[in-house]
């Protein structure tokens, strides 16, 4: 890496462009909103900067401290199930034969480059009363209601006299199907990243010395790809911490998530201040946790 | 609230087909700028729900005075008011409900509208003319107008909920009942349950509603994102708090599903035509103000789209079926009981949602 | 065919994790499958099946608003992801290859736009619009510019992460023996580090199209009278009623999306096959 003054002209020549880009449409924007979070109402569209602090206070009451720490559960939550979910997935892609290698990977991108609206729509169409998921639950009552009535079974009507659609939408849990649904290929192309560059010999050294397949996993490929671990989990995190389209059309009447209340100051309250001062805690928390990383990243440096 | 009846609109964008056209507007616009009627652009951009105009009415309206209709959607009041809230983006005509139009009012972003221009007022049903929420009509017309209350599917309710009791303080229907996400509206129909008016201020009664929300929480089903009617076709509920138009459109695809105002009365909306500040095309926007008002030209808007009119010149051009439907026009009894919204400022709106994040985070 | 037994690290082989992959694609794709087959349902209701059709199609085609969201959409995404991808291999070279003063600010400013909520975002664009009187009603396709500009503002620095983590793996020595040759500055740029950095930038720019594509909330406070855009028309279509032409035009948005990216893809296994 060179110093700047060395090549100043080259330096002027690359960084002028994103750099005004950067400042004049992004953090000049930036700036009028962080500006709105130390602002008061006037009337019904009027603000005024007066350096007030209140917006935050309010934005520190309990209550939206217990939003805050709810949609941490749910981002948290939605981070492991992708790890559980992504980790075997990577794995699998990375021990493929090179033929499929891309295709797979490209099967985990492809629904990621669908509206992320239409497909939580469709995600409904799949999870609802009389979706797909129920239907094909229906089915297998069926089949095996008939296989017992051909046992002789039928009578005893050991499966329920019809079949009960499980209520799979409007919940927390179908929150977090959906959360992971639209996360997911975040959480699997790191890791892929990671795994990829690992060092197979050092496997294969594991289970020579007699150590366990899931013994070798355990202690060597988890290791070894905690940075694509780390970065996953972020990339995850982030946006999952700051979702509000997901638990707006799948969640039930508990689960509210911080974006949500953010995104009715902007709309409905009209308290712009206040979604301001939400929208920038929301951010200071997200680099707590890039900051976490950096700790992270240098403790595993050190190792 | 969900505004639609949808086939197929067709109306065309200016955009690429009349690019050149449009340059040649735009030069001419300049050149000839503040110079009255003849010289505006024979371009309007109009701001409105989807699905909420006739079928052929902006067609219609250009092929009588050549000015071409650009519409741009909003899905609800909210999404129009910060739209414009910054500023005027150039929208000529906008559709708000009316304390939408109150609030706007206040923040100064309508025209005062230049009744002279707006020859079909005559056309209104004079009882539209003089609303609490602009008094003499002095910033906004109505468009069209309707209730709020209940759908429910007809093999599934013991008797006809005849009381919002059933959504806001029973376990008869758990699980399987909706209400709206919309937290004011939400909040005035419970104080209207409790027997306060439906503007009730009283943070002490708004309280008492949120708790009895909380309790009654355990067996809502969702709070539905306006599309209750669509959760109730599919069956995911049996009964839902929604606008009369919505369920209207489920009635006609499903013979079991109806719809009924309680008895203690609920909330009555009206959706109004206004011109933003700042709008670029005034005079065409009256035009256009004119011409929905207009017999023949209501009648069709409110025969493809369903909703109460109130345009008495054009209702009385529509058939009795649609006249007599208690779903598209209230009955008397309703609307003695029911009242409107009214803007209530800023203190109000705060504490309404922090009662509804209360709500949500119980 | 005789098959030979499963190695030790043949994890794909095995049945366990076969399965395991099967599970996560079903998930993955049952709900796009759903939305595919529901576009040719004769029924204006996604629920039950009522008989193929395609007039959803021809009506998806023939709904000029739909044509002309379709339309600013794909010229919105493609030409901020062509400034994007300019502005954000910029930024990683800058990054990659001078120490300068504030540099972790730099990087911080950077790191913002992926952070930040999406509706504080748009909203931020708004009052900056406002603010600074941006012009409305400018013929076709200047009327898309605040749309651009907003995307490219968000996409840039997700192809800056990309592409640095393409330069990481350059070898300094290869510019170095370059330019040792004589070769100007802008020719060891040209010449070594575009091809060098390629595979990033297709990586970085599909990644911009995608979210350029993807994007509705700041698109919607962006948005003027006549910039309609894909999914600001979807949205109030499917809150209005979930119709199989909203999933015929998805499908139809799919299909284009696998298509260019199978090309796109394509092309870059070709170079890399003639560079090998």
């Amino acid at each position: 890496m060179e110093d700047w003054r060395r090549g100043r002209s080259a330096f002027w020549l690359i960084g002028l462009g994103p750099t005004v880009w950067l400042v004049l449409f992004f953090l000049l924007p930036l700036t009028i909103v962080w500006l709105y979070s130390f602002a008061e109402l006037r009337g019904v569209v009027d603000m005024e900067v007066t350096g007030t602090l209140s917006n935050y206070a309010r934005a520190l009451d309990p209550l939206y401290l217990e939003v805050f720490g709810k949609s941490l559960v749910f981002a948290g939550i939605t981070t492991g199930v992708s790890l559980v979910v992504g980790f075997p997935v990577a794995l699998a892609i990375v021990f493929a034969t090179p033929r499929w290698r891309p295709v797979l990977l490209l099967l985990v991108i492809l629904p990621f480059w669908t509206n992320l609206l239409i497909r939580t729509y469709a995600l409904i169409a799949v999870l609802r009363v009389r979706g797909f998921a129920n239907f094909t639950l229906e089915w297998f009552w069926e089949q095996s209601t008939t296989l017992l009535s051909l046992l002789g079974l039928g009578s005893y009507q050991l499966l329920g006299e019809r079949f009960e659609p499980l209520e799979l939408l409007y919940n927390n849990t179908a929150v977090i199907i959906g959360l992971v649904y639209v996360h997911l290929p975040f959480m699997v192309l790191p890791l892929y990243a990671a795994l990829e560059k690992l060092d197979r010999s050092l496997i294969e050294a594991a289970l020579d010395l007699g150590a366990s397949q899931w013994r070798a996993f355990l202690t060597v490929v988890v290791p070894l790809s905690m940075p694509g671990i780390i970065s996953g989990a972020i990339l995850v995190f982030i946006p999952a911490l700051g979702s509000f389209l997901t638990p707006d059309l799948l969640g039930g009447t508990d689960s509210q998530m911080i974006a949500n209340v953010i995104e009715r100051q902007f709309k409905s309250a009209n308290d712009w201040p206040f979604g301001a001062a939400l929208s920038f805690l929301l951010m200071y928390l997200t680099f707590a946790a890039l900051a976490l990383r950096a700790v992270f990243a240098r403790n595993a440096g050190g190792l | 609230m969900t505004k639609r009846i949808s086939t197929q609109r067709t109306f065309s964008g200016v955009s690429r087909r009349s690019f050149l056209a449009g340059t040649g507007a735009v030069a001419a616009g300049l050149t000839f700028s503040g110079k009255g009627f003849a010289a505006e652009e024979k371009v309007l951009n109009f701001y409105n729900w989807d699905t909420y105009i006739g079928e052929t009415t902006l067609d219609d309206f250009e092929g009588e005075t050549g000015v071409k209709v650009n519409m741009d959607l909003f899905a609800d009041n909210d999404e129009l008011f910060a739209k414009l809230k910054a500023g005027n983006p150039g929208y000529d005509v906008i559709v708000p409900t009316n304390d939408y139009v109150e609030r706007m009012i206040a923040a100064d972003m309508l025209v005062k509208l230049d009744h002279a221009k707006i020859a079909n007022i005559k056309n209104v049903d004079p009882s539209f003319l003089n609303p609490a929420f602009d008094p003499g009509r002095v910033y906004s017309l109505p468009y069209m107008w309707g209730s709020i209350g209940i759908g429910y599917r007809k093999s599934r309710v013991k008797s006809v909920p005849d009381s919002w009791k059933v959504l806001y303080d029973s376990d008869e229907y758990a699980g399987k009942i909706a209400l709206l996400a919309a937290p004011s509206t939400v909040l005035q129909i419970g104080c209207k349950y409790l027997g306060h008016p439906l503007n009730e201020s009283d943070p002490a009664v708004l309280e008492k509603v949120a708790d009895m929300l909380i309790k009654q929480k355990p067996n809502i089903k969702v709070f539905a994102e306006d599309n209750g009617q669509d959760l109730l076709l599919s069956g995911e509920v049996d009964l839902t708090m929604e606008w009369n138009g919505d369920i209207l459109q489920v009635m006609a695809e499903d013979d079991d599903i109806s719809y009924a105002v309680p008895k203690e009365g609920g909330l009555l909306w009206e959706d109004t035509l206004c011109i933003p500040t700042g709008a670029p095309h005034p005079e065409n926007a009256h035009a256009f103000i004119n011409y929905i008002l207009d017999a023949k030209a209501g009648a069709a808007i409110a025969d493809f789209i369903q909703y109460a009119t109130p345009n008495a010149a054009a209702k009385a051009l529509m058939s009795d079926e649609y006249r007599n439907n208690p779903a598209i026009f209230p009955t008397d009894d309703v609307i003695k009981n029911s009242e409107t919204a009214i803007y209530q400022g800023t203190d109000y709106t705060q504490l309404v949602d922090r009662l509804w994040t209360k709500i949500g985070a119980a | 065919m005789a098959r030979t037994p499963i190695g030790p690290l043949e994890y794909t082989r095995r049945t366990w994790m076969r399965l395991t992959l099967l599970a996560t694609f079903v998930f993955l794709y049952a709900p796009i499958v759903t939305l595919v087959a529901f576009s040719f349902n004769d029924s204006r209701r996604n629920i039950v099946w009522r008989g193929f059709t395609t007039k959803y199609y021809e009506k998806a085609l023939g709904n000029s608003d739909l044509i002309e969201a379709f339309v600013n959409s794909l010229t919105i995404a493609l030409l901020s992801t062509v400034i994007a991808t300019v502005l954000g291999a910029l930024t990683a070279l800058l990054l990659w290859r001078f120490r300068f003063p504030f540099k972790a600010g730099y990087e911080g400013a950077m790191a913002l736009p992926i952070v930040i909520p999406e509706i504080c975002m748009g909203v931020a664009m708004l009052a900056f619009f406002a603010k600074v009187g941006w012009p409305s009603g400018l013929p076709w396709p200047l009327s898309l510019s605040a749309i651009i500009i907003a995307h490219v503002s968000f996409s840039f620095p997700f192809v800056a992460v990309v592409v640095r983590a393409r330069l990481a793996g350059f070898n300094q020595e290869l510019a170095e023996a370059a330019q040792d040759l004589g070769a100007s500055e802008w020719r060891v740029f040209w010449d070594v580090m575009v091809p060098f950095m390629r595979p990033g930038l297709v990586a970085g720019a599909l990644l911009a199209f995608t979210l350029s594509l993807d994007d509705f909330v700041i698109t919607f406070f962006t948005s003027g009278p006549d910039t309609v855009t894909f999914p600001v028309k979807v949205y109030s279509m499917v809150r209005f009623s979930v119709t199989p032409e909203v999933n015929a035009a998805s499908t139809v948005l799919i299909v284009l999306t696998v298509v260019l990216t199978g090309i796109a893809l394509w092309m870059q296994f070709r170079q890399e096959k003639k560079s090998s």
